[in-house]
């Protein structure tokens, strides 16, 4: 073995990969990121705090009590719902994940349990089914607090019990959560890469040259393009809904506002697509650049994981990624049926498809500099 | 057409549509410059390319041949000058002669999951005027390979298939920018064949190269850039007559001081070997018969002839002081 020749490879190699600034970048900044944010959202770094919503119909002294208890664990964000809301009509206006209803006579219940053994009272705990995870992190703070409560009142004996219901009128699982996320995951990958692929590679072919002298427009390509898009958004959503119900039985319902998630889906990340392909001309680099963007999203926007269960500042990114407004107008469009919310996020989601696909077009030539 | 004015009698050019389509040129280039930062990459140049011919635009890597040709297919905007095809100014109307014209760009690859067919039918459909698939797949040698995959093909079958491309709109002229770079011998001289019967075909071909000898077998005009400029132009015969070496017959073994003082009479430049050779400089290769019947005439022996002639690589050499192949992209 020529060690000389060897070393000769190894310095070029190093050199030929220095000089491809994007390369570097993209290949020390990725890693870095996931690092970062999957360090932030898994290993309780940063201010992890769950919103809890609580009614206290008692406002006593003892029910404040148990508030502030709740409170002091750290992990909760306390916020008050006034009395004179009908929980239910609150629950559903505002989206509600968990709430927590400490009933009238709550006080008198506890105090009377001290001389009647059989005495006790129950809170009521409503929470978002689909939600596994945060649910799980909630039940096991407020059932800590209550077994501390019990200890404390009558040496054990359950003074102070939890009713548990759920937020939603049907019994949503993880896989009505998933299924409209990756949804949302698989079109906003399909939409990258290819829009990076016609971009990059096609320019580093000639294709695009060649096409310039033909009689096709560009508006006629891209046009062409955006429509075999749709056409695979439409595919690999009709897949996942078939697998989700004949596998899982999950029922979904396909309605104006779910297609125009689809569609807007594809023309949003088309667009980012575009924009990646103007600045980052080398493909190998594109598609690092679009690995950057969209597999951080994908943890990031709620398509595995609930976002209230991630961290404030990871929640609070979470709310400018787009990815997040599609995974949830497509579950509230398509299985909780929360018309409202759905129209709400499909508006945002409209948005962002306008500004980015609008700004791709514009940055996409065909001609040399 | 001149016409005079009825109020005024000023007297002007009146061009009616198509008319100019009708000349002899299919691409005329007038002071044409392309500058990027402080790198003038193509220095005004200007020239013209006939209806019908092959005309091969000549120069080494980095000289500013794909920078000229992409300006002409309106891929690159130039800085200064102007490009007419077939007499339409490509500045505003090149929409009006995609139809008519189709280009190979360098390095060209197709998409890789389309066939051999499927490629040519695609891009044939953006078209208006089709040529017949199964006539292009024929005169191409590409019948075997049709249901290949593009990404399956060898380099010299993907060539041909960009050069077959190039015919699918039957188109008045065709550009063919490095179309055998990287190909091998066999492969080349497979491409060459194709280039030539397009002509054959009376469409005019603009071919980019940087092969003297590609140049040498195909064109009827070349023109030779160097550092953005032309600095020579003309047919093959015109370059070597003009800026080449002399044709030098070797006559061997060839004792004879009658011989030499014989063709020194007749006016060629003669010199004398030590090894009995003599060399005998020429203007035309047609002069070596001359030469021989004078030497057959004076019964003068000797053992044998060879006869170098010159070539474009020479005036290449001559003109730039380097090399073809020795250039380098700046």
């Amino acid at each position: 073995m020529n060690l000389r020749i060897v070393g000769i490879d190894f310095l070029f190699s190093v050199r030929s990969w220095f000089r491809s600034r994007g390369t570097v970048f993209w290949s020390l900044l990725f890693p870095v990121m996931l690092i970062l944010l999957f360090g932030a959202i898994f290993s309780g770094m940063g201010d992890s705090t769950y919103t809890l919503y609580v009614q206290d119909l008692d406002n006593t002294d003892m029910s404040q009590s148990f508030i502030e208890i709740l409170n002091s664990t750290g992990i909760l964000n306390i916020k008050n719902v006034t009395t004179n809301e009908n929980i239910t009509d609150y629950i559903k206006e505002n989206n509600i994940k968990n709430l927590i209803v400490i009933p009238q006579g709550y006080e008198s219940d506890v105090t009377r349990s001290y001389v009647d053994l059989t005495t006790h009272v129950n809170l009521t705990y409503y929470f978002d089914p689909s939600e596994q995870q945060t649910n799980q992190v909630l039940r096991s703070v407020i059932s800590s607090v209550l077994q501390g409560l019990n200890m404390q009142l009558s040496q054990g004996r359950t003074v102070v019990g939890l009713n548990e219901q759920s937020t939603v009128t049907e019994n949503f699982g993880f896989i009505d959560f998933f299924i409209p996320g990756m949804i949302g995951f698989t079109i906003m990958q399909q939409s990258i890469y290819g829009s990076i692929e016609r971009n990059t590679k096609f320019r580093k072919d000639g294709i695009l040259r060649k096409l310039l002298t033909t009689p096709i427009t560009r508006s006629e390509w891209i046009l062409a393009k955006m429509l075999f898009m749709l056409f695979l958004a439409f595919i690999s959503t009709s897949v996942a809904i078939g697998v989700g119900v004949l596998a899982f039985g999950i029922k979904v319902n396909i309605n104006l506002l779910t297609i125009t998630i689809i569609i807007a889906t594809s023309f949003l990340f088309s667009g980012i697509g575009m924009i990646i392909g103007r600045f980052v001309k080398e493909e190998e680099t594109a598609d690092m650049a679009a690995g950057a963007i969209s597999f951080p999203m994908m943890f990031l926007a709620g398509t595995f994981f609930a976002v209230e269960s991630m961290p404030t500042i990871i929640q609070i990114i979470a709310h400018v990624l787009p990815l997040y407004y599609v995974n949830e107008g497509l579950r509230n469009a398509m299985i909780y049926m929360n018309q409202s919310e759905a129209l709400l996020n499909t508006g945002i989601v409209l948005v962002f498809a306008a500004i980015f696909f609008i700004v791709g077009v514009l940055l996409t030539k065909w001609k040399e500099d | 057409m001149v016409v005079t004015c009825a109020s005024c009698q000023t007297k002007g050019r009146l061009t009616i549509p198509g008319e100019q389509q009708n000349g002899t040129h299919a691409i005329e280039v007038s002071h044409l410059k392309k500058v990027y930062d402080d790198l003038i990459a193509v220095n005004d140049i200007s020239f013209v390319v006939k209806k019908g011919e092959i005309f091969a635009f000549l120069g080494p890597n980095g000289a500013g041949k794909t920078t000229t040709v992409e300006m002409i297919e309106s891929i690159r905007t130039p800085t200064a000058g102007a490009i007419k095809l077939l007499g339409i100014d490509t500045k505003t109307g090149f929409n009006q002669i995609k139809e008519r014209i189709s280009i190979l760009p360098q390095e060209f690859h197709s998409f890789e999951r389309f066939t051999v067919r499927e490629t040519l039918i695609y891009f044939s459909k953006l078209y208006k005027k089709r040529a017949d698939i199964d006539e292009i797949l024929d005169a191409m040698d590409l019948q075997s390979h049709e249901k290949k995959l593009y990404r399956n093909l060898s380099g010299g079958l993907k060539q041909r298939v960009g050069v077959a491309l190039s015919l699918v709109n039957d188109p008045d002229i065709v550009f063919l920018d490095e179309p055998t770079t990287g190909l091998d011998p066999k492969a080349r001289r497979e491409v060459w064949q194709v280039i030539a019967n397009l002509r054959n075909k009376g469409k005019t071909v603009f071919l980019t190269t940087h092969y003297m000898e590609e140049a040498e077998h195909l064109a009827d005009h070349i023109a030779i850039i160097h550092k953005g400029k032309i600095i020579a132009e003309g047919s093959l015969q015109e370059l070597l007559n003009k800026y080449g070496e002399k044709t030098t017959l070797y006559i061997k073994n060839c004792h004879s001081e009658e011989a030499r003082q014989l063709l020194v009479d007749k006016g060629f430049e003669v010199h004398s070997s030590g090894n009995g050779d003599l060399t005998v400089k020429i203007d035309y290769k047609e002069k070596v018969l001359e030469v021989l019947s004078e030497l057959r005439h004076e019964a003068i022996e000797y053992d044998g002839l060879d006869i170098r002639g010159s070539n474009l690589e020479e005036v290449f050499l001559r003109l730039t002081g380097a090399r073809l192949m020795e250039e380098v992209e700046p």
